[in-house]
């Protein structure tokens, strides 16, 4: 059983699309203009996503290796499909604010990743975990991006007037060049924080005090630091 | 049930909770549905699979099963525009078998069996950058201003900010080049991560102050130092440089290591790692890597 | 055909172009603008391989919709076969630029592939439907939306290898500055807002 709750939390948190692994851009930045578009778009994910793991999973020993691409685009799209008429069909808002949105999560690479790096060779029960779990941690970072420029951008939160009333919307926030720059101040914040990401490195760590930044070290910088080193080099050569 | 009849009613009888609910299933639109797109798909699978045969490039079969061999990485390092080249090159026999310096020596011997060639093992090599002198042990001479590239900062004059003139800069030029994740800059000199690196020798031909060299994978003792200069010289640039003391040289047992022009260098076919030149360095500019 | 048809024509390419920029504007094909976009020659490669791909899609998915899909009421077939179709259109734009100009190969053939996922193509197929578009005025559309991508990539190619040896804040090295300068390109493309 933890094995699943290891699927759920992986694709949560420590493997999460948005944050971690930078796949699905291209949704993130247009979707997310309100908090209500994100969870729509996000929850369409993740139905597609668990519903197409699932059959890949199922069917994975019937497929030979060389038609396996057309074979996971036509599954993919016919989830997507599927999807695409029940929301026609049920939340004709959803539809229409999400617009051509919901048949471009075909190419979402996030559905594309799953599957081939997961569904492909690992159980039903596994890959379904796995589904659910990359889909609401897609779903999460979307909400999160979403409500933060709906919030600076119409003062509202899921449509509830959240600001006081003397707040002037910034509205550049729910538009094109806000997608880009909320996602730039994301990205910015983890990699100071130094959470790993796509974009961050690993590997040795400095062993000075100041961090080891010296291409960017200057006089003040390097004064300072070396001041308070001048009183360890009279002590004695250091390693 | 007329045969012109295409509609099948679900009453509440087969969906017992949902009694008011009854499912309107036209099987004429299912199958005219499956047709179209099975047809679409068989249609495209034909004319792709013809296209293949009439569009099909005559490939030398020396050339794939070489191609196949190599690591892929597409680092350049063989000097040819990548695997796909360099296989090309091998083919047509303008370049020897092993001439890729990533693979490792079984591939070589593979892809000359290949080719019907020979090439004996060698064995594996790791770049080492011979400078240790980081921010804390070596002096800056100049505020540097400017585009934090080694080789940009090499012509201007000066070595970077710092007062060595044959160290490290750190502006990791070496970083950029490679193509394993292999070298990084810490604390402004550049480190070799001796499990990534494959020996590409990439870095070693970028470095503007040509201190990166290849040492055998096996050694465990290097002098980290590059600078010819005389030893009072060196020590009012960098506390940790190479002044020529030659107290190594004295305390080696198989001549593996030597002075000449004030900087200890070590022979790697005599040097047997056993450290007696670590423990006698006084700057302790001998660096020594545990097991 | 009169002169209005031909500015029609017009309208559709410029908005495509610029106004509706498909990546700084509808957000298609982000994947490979922030990916490929390191420098110039790259970047052009791209662009004009997203041209050649985006242009054929757009004639062949209008005609299979108008001609199989809409007489047949299969429209929500859409996504299904348009994606098929791209892929396969793929296939064998790399299989013919492979056999008769290996020199272009060489140039574009690695980013082909890629090109499959880009939204961009799909996107194009889709809005042109959506439009009510006929062939032409695909075409028109499809090669517009293209040439408005080949733009956008090649300025951000500029920038960055401008950029590149510049001191950046060390949190903003890479992706986010990237993505800052995507924003302020963005808002430069709203001053072609009032063209048409």
């Amino acid at each position: 059983m933890s094995k699943y709750f290891e699927r759920l939390s992986n694709g949560l948190f420590k493997e999460n699309p948005i944050f971690i692994l930078m796949l699905g851009m291209c949704p993130t930045l247009a979707v997310t203009t309100s908090a209500t578009n994100a969870i729509g778009m996000g929850l369409s994910t993740t139905v597609v996503l668990l519903a197409s793991n699932v059959i890949i999973a199922a069917l994975r020993k019937f497929i030979p290796d060389k038609v396996r691409m057309p074979y996971y685009i036509v599954v993919v799209a016919s989830m997507v499909t599927i999807v695409e008429l029940l929301l026609k069909a049920y939340f004709p808002s959803i539809n229409e604010s999400l617009g051509i949105y919901i048949p471009l999560i075909v190419v979402n690479c996030i559905i594309f990743g799953r599957v081939e790096a997961y569904a492909a060779k690992n159980s039903v029960g596994l890959s379904l975990f796995d589904g659910i779990g990359m889909g609401l941690g897609f779903t999460m970072a979307l909400v999160l991006i979403g409500s933060f420029r709906e919030l600076l951008g119409a003062g509202t939160v899921f449509g509830l007037q959240v600001m006081p009333n003397s707040f002037e919307p910034i509205s550049i926030f729910v538009q094109a060049p806000g997608a880009f720059l909320v996602v730039a101040m994301l990205t910015a914040l983890q990699n100071k924080l130094k959470l790993p990401s796509a974009t961050n490195g690993s590997g040795k760590k400095s062993a000075l005090s100041c961090g080891g930044d010296c291409a960017n070290c200057n006089e003040d910088t390097y004064t300072a630091y070396h001041e308070g080193d001048k009183n360890n080099e009279a002590k004695g050569k250091g390693e | 049930m007329s045969v012109l009849n295409w509609n099948i009613l679900i009453a509440g009888k087969v969906l017992p909770q949902v009694s008011g609910l009854v499912l309107a299933v036209n099987v004429y639109d299912i199958l005219l549905a499956t047709l179209v797109v099975s047809a679409i798909g068989l249609l495209i699978g034909l004319f792709l699979g013809v296209a293949s045969k009439k569009l099909e490039v005559p490939v030398d079969e020396k050339e794939a099963k070489v191609r196949e061999l190599l690591p892929g990485a597409n680092c350049g390092g063989c000097g040819y525009a990548g695997c796909d080249a360099c296989a090309k090159a091998i083919a047509i026999g303008e370049a020897a078998a092993d001439v890729c310096p990533v693979a490792s020596s079984d591939v070589h011997v593979e892809i000359a069996e290949v080719m019907g060639s020979s090439v004996e093992a060698s064995e594996r090599q790791v770049a080492y950058v011979d400078c240790v002198g980081t921010c804390d042990k070596s002096k800056i001479n100049s505020t540097y201003y400017g585009p934090k590239d080694c080789k940009l900062a090499s012509g201007i004059g000066g070595n970077g900010s710092k007062a060595c003139n044959y160290g490290c800069m750190g502006f990791g030029s070496c970083v950029k080049v490679c193509a394993f994740d292999a070298i990084h800059v810490v604390d402004g000199v550049a480190v070799v991560d001796k499990e990534k690196c494959t020996a590409c020798g990439m870095c070693v031909a970028e470095c503007p102050n040509n201190i990166i060299e290849m040492v055998p994978y096996k050694s465990k003792v290097f002098v980290a130092c590059s600078s010819t200069d005389k030893g009072k010289d060196v020590k009012k640039v960098c506390s940790i440089g190479c002044i020529g003391c030659k107290l190594c040289e004295k305390a080696c047992e198989y001549d593996a290591i030597h002075v000449n022009d004030n900087l200890a260098k070590i022979d790697y076919d005599k040097c047997t790692n056993c450290g007696a030149c670590v423990k006698v360095c006084p700057v302790k500019v001998i660096q020594e890597q545990p097991a | 055909m009169n002169s209005q048809y031909f500015v029609n024509l017009l309208i559709i390419a410029i908005s495509a172009a610029f106004i509706n920029n498909v990546v700084l504007s509808q957000f298609l094909g982000i994947c490979s603008f922030l990916g490929i976009s390191n420098k110039i020659k790259t970047a052009s490669g791209m662009g004009f391989a997203v041209i050649f791909v985006i242009t054929l899609s757009s004639i062949i998915c209008s005609l299979i919709y108008d001609f199989i899909l809409l007489p047949m009421d299969l429209e929500y077939l859409k996504t299904i076969v348009f994606i098929i179709i791209i892929a396969a259109l793929v296939q064998l734009v790399e299989m013919v630029i492979k056999k008769y100009s290996p020199a272009l190969y060489d140039a574009l053939g690695v980013y082909l592939p890629l090109i499959t996922t880009n939204c961009a193509v799909l996107g194009v197929a889709l809005i042109n439907v959506e439009n009510g578009f006929d062939i032409v005025e695909s075409i028109v559309n499809g090669f517009a939306t293209a040439a408005g991508f080949l733009v956008a990539i090649v300025v951000l190619a500029g920038i960055r290898e401008r950029m590149e040896h510049n001191d950046i804040t060390v949190s903003f090295r890479g992706f986010p500055i990237t993505l800052v300068t995507a924003t302020l390109m963005a808002m430069a493309f709203y001053g072609f807002a009032g063209l048409v």
